[in-house]
């Protein structure tokens, strides 16, 4: 590859004076003349029938513009894959949170005071929280069509496990929890919904998944697609879960009713008991390795709660059922997933869909299995690691793979050898790994690439469309690197356009760690046909052939005689001209090399390309209260090459401090049916004395099937964060964590068990 | 409920304004003045993004009433920085600091504070002074290098230490 001037460099985000300026305007901060504040009344009860709603008072109530309920909705059934979903809760609420009413008013306070007007009578029904007692005979049936409360059974296998494991040298079978967290993005879900005369509606929201998103709601409203219109705006992070969330649609709702613009902005509390928080699994796991620690075969079941409504729990629980067997070179895997309704909120994507949960499961199993083997943890994962060039157990093809090399780079980093060698009490070292996808062929649907748009006006201005979304992450920047690098520009002469689907292109949205790679390769493909139209008109321009152009730093010349030269702007000022006001638009797509799983088998290739990482934790446990500090962190990852170094290493850095958080801090605990902890005075995440020092390492085999050789890093930043601190807290204490969070008093009661804490 | 005549010094302008008794200054600022950089995160004081600078110190525009701060000098983010940015916010952006930003008006404003304050802090002294503005997406690491950066340039400045 050529020389690379814009490409692997750190530059801030493009956004990011705006943001240090406090100019950004957020979905939040947007306002519209005539906007109105709505409220939604939430259902107080885990499950209850709606005997009746009388909205007469609120809706008499003077600067209240509209009152609004089911019966004010097309009454469609619909959902992202599943289609249990109805605006608002029709005949009963399914969870604490659940939609039963909303208003629109003058201001805020109006729409807070009308809320209180509005009379709900209720028949409490029996609820359920967990998902095993979900499943058993006679519990509570959350959807009448849905037997059991299973939503879904998902099966996958591949060689032969019973036997893999009979022959095994060791076997380790042991039960794992991991719990529901919530994503705390800092900007709550909002939005901004307006009709105009003909009907159709605009929605501005922070949304990872515009155009599908799109799609979803179109049939809610029971309008055509195109009559619906989505904006993204800036926003505030999401980590998965601003994808579908009623609030959405109750603002097209109370807009369509009032006539005016709707703003509904969740309060944090709201948003922890009516967002999509994590779906929280029960795991069986047997696992086998020989006595030379060749991993052998794997069985796993897992339940996974939905919450009141599919979202994409399923897919997520599908996902743990699976994802983790292409980190190493299994032969004979079997899993069962279960994903269950349970009467609490719906749950969804958080960093890491599924695979973190199951990566936190493997590599404690994986520790269990070294110590078994009395072989080091590091060289049980060298050993077993997918390589580059191999395929997997369910035919994933691995381009390029750096895993060993995360896993000596992170070792040498951390003083792993030397550090786990030293037994000082209550100090401990832990090691874990994981993979990832970049895109994710059953996720998406008709199509999984990308596409881009690049616009070049008559002052040589810049503008990429694309259909994905930053949330905060900076992928707008990478964008405009990825394009200035193909154009041979400078960044200044770069513009990421706000996502807005009546231009964007349908992009699928920022998911499954895909930005980087199909919406870069997407951007890609658009400026390389922006260049050639430039590059024709620039030979044309200094009389010489299209072929010996070349662009660099905003200057066309030739390859032979760089002295014979012309501005960027220049030939974008001719093209114009010429076209007769037309600005050159290179557009293109990106079709990944990837294969549908076949329904059966589930074998296929669900991504163009896959990350690796390896993540080792150093912590200190209080030996008086249990608590647990991390003290050292050092991740090295395989991102294929960093298209912008200092993004990179921020999404490492922000990856683990969540995944600190899951581990040691972040529960959303359940009583009488209720989340009892909805906000930040009692659901704690990390503040910066939490996070330790965090050494990151840019593993970069570049990537053949990625933009600049790029994979995607979001989720893998997370993925073996919670194995690394449990396995370095049973490095310290000899107790092995089998459920997230870590509780303290029960560390310290195991500790006492082990005798461990007599060295002291 | 009867509106009450309060003065405020917002980014040193003078404004005069009537408002409700529980009204509290995040929304005079965002809705009022339109000053829509502060940002509301949770309402109850926790994640400090509406942080701003009430003569000087920080504050939680949330939990604040406008009538306590009648006559008093308020600085939001848009009133940090003059023609040029301020040095943190320099360092905010160059340092890889910001992600998705909405806490960033708030750390800069406790950042500032703190280095009113102490102009050269330990990255404990930071850490300590930022534990109420919570970030999600970047983990600290660049906040806290960012902050520590000014601190050591403000030295330079001084003819301090190299």
């Amino acid at each position: 590859m050529s020389q690379l001037d814009i490409v692997g460099k750190s530059f801030p985000q493009i956004a990011a004076q705006e943001k240090a300026t406090g100019k950004t305007k957020f979905v939040t901060d947007l306002v519209l003349p005539r906007m109105l504040y709505g409220r939604v009344l939430r259902s107080p009860y885990a499950h209850a029938k709606i005997l009746s709603i009388d909205t007469a008072r609120a809706a008499a109530m003077p600067g209240v513009k509209a009152v609004v309920t089911f019966q004010d909705t097309p009454k469609i059934k619909f959902g992202p894959r599943s289609e249990d979903w109805t605006i608002f809760a029709a005949d009963k609420t399914r969870f604490y949170g659940d939609e039963v009413a909303a208003v629109a008013a003058v201001d805020a306070d109006t729409a807070e005071e009308a809320l209180e007007l509005i009379r709900v009578e209720y028949e409490e029904l029996p609820y359920v929280i967990s998902p095993l007692d979900a499943m058993k005979s006679g519990a509570p049936l959350i959807h009448e069509d849905k037997p059991g409360n299973i939503a879904a059974d998902f099966k996958i296998e591949a060689g032969d496990v019973d036997r893999a494991l009979d022959d095994s040298y060791v076997v380790y079978e042991d039960h794992f929890y991991t719990n529901q967290v919530y994503q705390a993005y800092m900007e709550p879900m909002s939005t901004l919904a307006d009709v105009d005369l003909s009907g159709r509606v605009t929605i501005w929201t922070g949304t990872q998944i515009p155009n599908m998103m799109r799609m979803t709601y179109a049939k809610a409203l029971g309008m055509a697609p195109d009559n619906l219109r989505i904006v993204v705006p800036e926003y505030g992070g999401a980590f998965g879960a601003k994808m579908e969330n009623n609030i959405h649609l109750v603002a097209a709702v109370l807009a369509q009713k009032s006539g005016r613009p709707v703003k509904l902005v969740n309060t944090r509390h709201e948003d922890f008991i009516a967002g999509n928080p994590r779906v929280p699994m029960h795991f069986d796991i047997k696992i086998g390795a020989t006595q030379n620690g060749i991993l052998t075969g794997k069985d796993v079941k897992v339940v996974g709660a939905a919450g009141a409504r599919l979202v994409y729990s399923q897919v997520i629980v599908a996902t743990a059922c699976y994802r983790v067997d292409s980190l190493y070179r299994f032969k004979n895997v079997r899993a069962r997933g279960y994903t269950v309704y349970t009467n609490t909120v719906p749950t969804a994507c958080f960093r890491g869909f599924g695979n973190s949960q199951s990566t936190f499961v493997l590599e404690s199993a994986l520790d269990e299995l070294a110590t078994r083997l009395k072989m080091d943890p590091a060289e049980l994962r060298i050993k077993n690691g997918m390589g580059s060039n191999e395929t997997s157990v369910h035919g994933w093809k691995i381009g390029s793979s750096g895993l060993r090399e995360c896993v000596t780079k992170a070792s040498d980093a951390a003083n792993w050898i030397q550090k786990k060698k030293d037994k000082t009490p209550f100090k401990g070292i832990g090691l874990s790994c994981c993979n990832h996808v970049s895109g994710n062929r059953p996720f998406a649907r008709e199509f999984d690439g990308g596409s881009g748009i690049v616009r070049i006006g008559k002052d040589g201005r810049i503008t990429v469309f694309h259909g994905e979304s930053d949330m905060g992450q900076g992928q707008n920047t990478t964008f405009a690197q990825i394009v200035a690098e193909r154009l041979g520009v400078t960044m200044d002469m770069v513009n990421v356009a706000q996502v807005d689907t009546d231009i964007s292109p349908f992009g699928l949205g920022s998911f499954a760690t895909r930005g980087t790679l199909m919406g870069g390769n997407g951007v890609l493909a658009a400026a390389k046909d922006a260049y050639e139209q430039m590059a024709d008109i620039a030979a044309d321009m200094l009389n010489v052939k299209p072929s010996d152009v070349q662009c660099r730093k905003g200057m066309f010349f030739h390859t032979d005689s760089p002295d014979t030269k012309i501005s960027f702007q220049k030939v974008a000022s001719e093209a114009t001209i010429r076209h007769h006001g037309a600005p050159i638009v290179g557009t293109g797509f990106y079709q990944p090399p990837t294969e549908l799983p076949d329904p059966e088998t589930k074998k296929g290739n669900i991504s163009p390309a896959y990350p690796f990482g390896c993540q080792i934790a150093e912590v200190e446990v209080d030996p008086d209260t249990g608590q647990v500090s991390v003290t050292n962190f050092v991740a090295a990852h395989d991102v294929g090459r960093a298209i912008n170094p200092m993004a990179t290493e921020g999404q490492i850095q922000g990856g683990i401090a969540q995944g600190l958080g899951w581990t040691l801090m972040e529960n959303m605990a359940y009583e009488n049916g209720k989340i009892i902890n909805a906000d930040f005075v009692d659901y704690i995440v990390p503040s910066s004395f939490d996070i330790p020092d965090i050494t990151t390492i840019l593993v970069e085999p570049i990537e053949p099937n990625g933009p600049y050789g790029a994979k995607g890093i979001g989720e893998p930043a997370l993925n073996p964060t919670m194995a690394a601190i449990t396995n370095a807290i049973y490095d310290a204490t000899g107790v092995r964590i089998r459920e997230l969070p870590v509780n303290p008093q029960k560390l310290l009661a195991k500790i006492q068990k082990t005798g461990k804490h007599t060295k002291r | 409920m009867n509106r009450l005549p309060i003065h405020l010094v917002v980014n040193k302008e003078d404004y005069h304004l009537f408002v409700k008794p529980n009204r509290v200054l995040l929304d005079v600022l965002r809705e009022d003045l339109e000053l829509t950089g502060t940002k509301e995160g949770c309402g109850l004081g926790k994640c400090g993004a509406c942080t701003v600078l009430l003569n000087g110190r920080p504050v939680h525009a949330c939990l604040t009433l406008a009538l306590q701060v009648d006559g008093c000098e308020i600085t939001t983010i848009e009133g940090i920085g003059g023609e040029k940015m301020h040095p943190l916010q320099e360092a905010f952006v160059d340092k890889g600091a910001i992600q998705c930003g909405f806490c960033t008006p708030g750390m800069i404003n406790t950042a500032k504070a703190l280095l009113d304050e102490n102009a050269n802090p330990s990255e404990e002294e930071i850490k300590q002074a930022i534990a109420g503005n919570l970030c999600r997406c970047t983990g600290y690491n660049k906040i806290v290098d960012a902050i520590h950066s000014c601190g050591c340039q403000s030295k330079k400045k001084k003819g301090g230490i190299k």
